[in-house]
């Protein structure tokens, strides 16, 4: 700590601080304009002026320079006012001053210093700005004439997103912000730019004109689309989310947030949304009354063993534990899952057999502790953008070091130094499991007193990596060096996606990558461990509740099976849509079709709904109060932003109201609900709504280490003529909710097949030509883009699409042979 | 597209041999601070920097297109359209501008039907207004690529656009 005197206040602060920092920790406001906490010093604006007595009162930009002891600083001297003055002077001089119409004004630093500085008139004269306006993209308007040249968005856009779409263009007082070319934006539309716009140069197109700043009320929430747990801030006016606010201080990230948390908003007032419940009559859904509703749905629900259910796993926890406890004791069925019953078992049998937990043993903010991440799939950043934001901050500041192992190339492989180990399709398995084996032959570990060594030892003594190398598609080398690597970091991180576009990464690929941490003990420290990202909002929820086929119940693909058979006779599905989230369209219609009596109760009449006997509707995250468990376990409650509508009611209304109608008690609030997790889950304990208010906790991962030899499985063949198609994410879709907000849909609207150049050559795709592919369970048309991250042989398509299901080709296995014709 | 049509895009827009931006991009890949020479040895070999080239040299050389771009916008060197073959430059500086450099600039718009950095459509010519070229004793001044002409007159830029007509574009 340094000791040091600003405005004759004694003060101390840290050594690394800046005079900014070191006054604003002081509780002393000195006011910035292309300064922000999150971006490394740039020093352009000169709002920040100080003066120092040790440097003869001359006036230095706070925001720079370093304290140093003993000095002595004046933050508002008549010299400085004037000074700052001047500077806002010069701002105003070719700005256009279109207040009345910025959607900026009453949240515009330019606008409120400008009024703190009272600069009520201008000694200088010159021409406005004349540039161009960007009207056309449908996320982000680019007003460059309000622009003031702070650079922060084409620094967040390189330091944090390490997207780099903008930068400064053209010289002088042509100077501006800009795309490759004087292009249009066509970008992540992760909106960071947006959020630190200091102007109202970069606005959020949706909102324009939705409504004043002030005119809105703010209500914090969490994100309800993926596993990173992101905190949210929703504009809201008249009892609609107008739009997301940023918040710095907000979350573990800082206020960042994807594509789809910042713009996939709209889902929530879309005029789509179910209002009243629909109950099939004469074939048709027609619309009815709750007591209507209620008595069918009962009457179906005392089928014991033959009703089943599906639930999304973006229910709250209070609402999953409710469901479960409506279907083992009221209804009396073990028939329930989420997420077609595979994709979560990285977790629920992986890690349980691993580590002992259906947890990872790591956390979100491991990444910028460690000194090395491995990471299987560059999917991963698609999968959890802000999790890729943490990972690009790593390697980018922090130099940690990037390995990467996945079927093709991706973002990450751009971060500097990383390597990227692209093998083919299916076989990452085989890659893990070679690298424990150069871990042991190299006597890199120190694990034999772990229960299953021996038995790992003796399962890996007849594997040897040249032919792991030959079956992968790798190179040997490459792979002993990223064992070795990651033998000699002091602290190494595993990270892989999970979900239902990647059925590969399974049970198997967990312990394959929890035997390398444990081999090495780099778990249960920190910037150790693996971290598995887990699909939805409340994924990990859905795990910790419980809501998985346990004790012989039958998981989610085995219930759609008795579907069709008719052993199940009655379906309850919460939330999900199975119809296209679900491996192979065709058998989940006709085991769909088959059941007796099928229950949804959805937001949107999606296409499984439309199959239903009852429809019910239900409330979004913002229209009610639970918890949701982020990937990395961290329990995070969160309250209504609007009201909801008086036709509709939340799941946990729902269930209560089942429970109740079936002779049983429920718990009247979701708080009281999570009294009863809090008491039965493992690691909840004394966890509360109250507790969790501010920012959530972490429920403990308690983990005792087993080795376990994982079945790699063998790569697919390739065959003459065909190509090896995996599934996945894309980074502007979530599940298949997204479909209904409006902003991923205007960047990504369709599904697509992403192809290599060699194979678009040899078919003669070209970029957004309609290309036929075809399986052994169907034929689907999709758009092709034909891009330099694809291997030879190798094409991608990402699931979500309602309209461009990639189910009628796709049956669950990680890797689908393909024939493409024009 | 009929072969006639298709004929005719190609005249518009040159096919651009990537692999001569790649024999350059080999030459520095491994080298720190390769972008400005990069740059500079792209556009040496095409005459400008075509956008597929920047492109190519943005994926290649794993930097942001847009940073290329900023580049490219902020050195004046850097040209983003084909420029002609004979490229003439006009002083306009202050010693020459008193000599008359007017005159001079708006006697080669006359001939050559291209006014300040614009190229000719045949690419023959490219013609620029410039700052002091630093030989005021000769002003008004021009250059036509690294030849110097001295003390113009109207009479001389007719002479010299009369002569470089002549030279063959090839
Ligand atoms: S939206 Fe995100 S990716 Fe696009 S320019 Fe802004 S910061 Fe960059
Ligand atoms: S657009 Fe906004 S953030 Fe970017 S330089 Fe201009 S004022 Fe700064
Ligand atoms: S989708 Fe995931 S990464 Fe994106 S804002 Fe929401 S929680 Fe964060
Ligand atoms: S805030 Fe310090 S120079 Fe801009
Ligand atoms: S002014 Fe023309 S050469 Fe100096």
């Amino acid at each position: 700590m340094v000791n040091l005197t600003i405005d004759d206040k004694q003060v101390t602060a840290p050594r690394t601080a800046t005079i900014y920092e070191a006054a604003k920790q002081n509780g002393i406001k000195i006011p910035i304009l292309c300064h922000d906490k999150k971006l490394k010093p740039f020093g352009a604006c000169r709002m920040c002026l100080v003066e120092v007595e040790q440097m003869k009162g001359r006036q230095i930009p706070a925001c720079t320079t370093p304290v140093t002891e003993g000095m002595i600083i004046r933050t508002s001297t008549p010299d400085i006012v004037k000074a700052r003055k001047m500077v806002l002077e010069l701002l105003l001089l070719n700005h256009p001053l279109d207040c009345p119409v910025c959607d900026k004004s009453g949240d515009c630093d330019l606008q409120n210093l400008t009024y703190e500085y009272k600069v009520n008139s201008n000694r200088f004269k010159d021409e406005k700005f004349n540039h161009s306006i960007d009207y056309n993209n449908p996320l982000i308007e680019r007003d460059m004439n309000r622009c003031v040249l702070c650079g922060k968005c084409a620094r967040i856009c390189d330091e944090i997103v390490s997207y780099g779409a903008l930068t400064f263009i053209d010289r002088g007082i042509e100077t501006k912000i800009g795309c490759e070319f004087d292009d249009g934006l066509n970008c992540e539309f992760c909106g960071s730019c947006i959020s630190v716009c200091p102007v109202g140069s970069l606005l959020a197109r949706p909102f324009k004109h939705k409504a004043r700043f002030w005119a809105m009320t703010k209500h914090t929430s969490v994100c309800g689309y993926c596993g990173t747990g992101c905190n949210l801030t929703l504009g809201v006016k008249d009892n609609k989310v107008l739009t997301t606010i940023y918040d710095e201080d907000q979350g573990f990230h800082k206020g960042q947030l994807c594509v789809r948390g910042r713009f996939g908003y709209q889902f929530i007032n879309s005029a789509q949304r179910l209002t009243k419940p629909l109950v099939r009559k004469n074939g048709r859904l027609t619309e009815s009354t709750w007591e209507e509703a209620f008595e069918v749905v009962v009457g179906r629900l005392k089928g014991g063993s033959a009703v089943a259910a599906l639930a999304t796993a973006r229910l709250t926890n209070e609402e999953l534990s409710l469901f479960k406890k409506l279907l083992v004791e009221n209804v009396g069925t073990k028939n329930f899952d989420h997420a077609g019953g595979y994709a979560h078992t990285a977790l629920t049998e992986g890690f349980a057999r691993s580590f002992g937990a259906s947890a990872s043993p790591a956390n979100i903010l491991d990444i910028q502790k460690s000194d090395l991440l491995l990471v299987i799939k560059t999917d991963s950043y698609e999968t959890h953008p802000v999790v890729g934001f943490e990972i690009n901050m790593a390697v980018k500041n922090k130099g940690v070091k990037l390995a990467i192992v996945s079927d093709k190339r991706g973002k990450l492989s751009k971060l500097p130094d990383a390597t990227t180990l692209v093998h083919l399709p299916g076989t990452e398995i085989a890659v893990l499991n070679a690298i424990a084996k150069i871990l042991l032959d190299e006597k890199l570990v120190d694990a034999s007193a772990v229960a299953g060594f021996a038995e790992l030892e003796k399962a890996l003594a007849g594997f040897d990596v040249e032919s792991v190398a030959a079956l992968t598609g790798l190179r040997a080398a490459d792979i002993k060096q990223l064992a070795t690597d990651y033998a000699a970091a002091e602290k190494a991180l595993i990270i892989f996606p999970i979900g239902q576009a990647y059925p590969g990464h399974n049970a198997d690929l967990a312990s394959a990558t929890a035997n390398l941490a444990i081999l090495t003990g780099k778990y249960g420290k920190e910037g150790c461990g693996v971290l598995c990202l887990s699909e939805k909002n409340n994924s990990q929820g859905a795990v910790d509740m419980g809501f998985y086929a346990q004790d012989g119940g039958l998981n989610g693909l085995a219930i759609l099976d008795a579907c069709a058979d008719g052993s199940v006779k009655t379906l309850f599905v919460a939330g999900e849509n199975p119809l296209t989230s679900y491996p192979d369209r065709s058998k989940v219609k006709a085991a769909l079709e088959a059941v007796e009596f099928l229950i949804v109760s959805e937001l949107f009449l999606t296409e499984t709904a439309a199959m239903a006997d009852v429809v019910l509707p239900v409330c979004s995250f913002a229209e009610k109060d639970g918890t949701f468990t982020s990937t990395d376990r961290r329990v995070q409650y969160f309250k209504a932003a609007i009201r909801k509508n008086v036709q509709i009611k939340s799941d946990f209304e729902i269930f209560s109201e089942l429970i109740k109608r079936l002779g049983g008690q429920a718990p009247s609030s979701p708080s009281l609900q999570f009294s009863d997790i809090a008491a039965k889950t493992s690691g909840y304990a004394g966890l509360s709504h109250v507790s969790l208010r501010k920012d959530g906790a972490f429920a403990s991962v308690e983990i005792s280490p087993a080795l376990v030899v994982p079945q790699a499985v063998t790569a697919v063949c390739a065959e003459q003529g065909k190509l090896a198609l995996v599934t996945g994410s894309t980074l502007y879709h979530n599940g298949t909710l997204s479909q209904y907000g409006e902003g991923p849909m205007h960047v990504c609207p369709e599904g697509y097949i992403e192809v290599s150049r060699t194979d678009a050559a040899a078919y003669k795709i070209a970029e957004n030509d309609l290309v036929t592919v075809s399986s052994t369970t169907g034929t689907i048309q999709l758009k092709a883009k034909v891009t330099p991250r694809m291997p030879a042989g190798v094409v991608f398509s990402p699931y979500h699409f309602s309209e461009t299901p990639i189910n009628t080709i796709w049956s669950g296995a990680p890797v689908t042979l393909v024939t493409l014709a024009k | 597209m009929s072969d006639a049509v298709a004929q005719k895009a190609e005249e518009q827009e040159p096919v651009i041999d990537l692999s001569i931006a790649d024999t350059v991009i080999d030459k520095y890949i491994n080298i720190p601070g390769n972008l400005m020479p990069v740059l500079q040895g792209v556009q040496d070999e095409y005459g400008y920097i075509p956008r597929v080239v920047a492109d190519h040299i943005a994926e290649r050389l794993n930097v942001y297109p847009s940073q290329i771009y900023g580049v490219l916008t902020f050195y004046s060197q850097f040209h983003l359209k084909p420029r002609g073959k004979f490229i003439i430059r006009v002083c306009v500086g202050t010693a020459c501008h008193v000599q008359g450099a007017t005159r001079i600039v708006d006697t080669f718009f006359d001939k050559l039907h291209i006014g300040h950095a614009e190229t000719s459509p045949d690419l023959r010519y490219t013609f620029e207004k410039v700052a002091c070229l630093g030989a005021c004793g000769m002003a008004p001044l021009a250059m036509v690529n690294d030849s110097t002409y001295g003390a113009m007159t109207v009479q001389k830029v007719e002479e010299i656009v009369a002569d470089y007509n002549q030279r063959p574009l090839k």
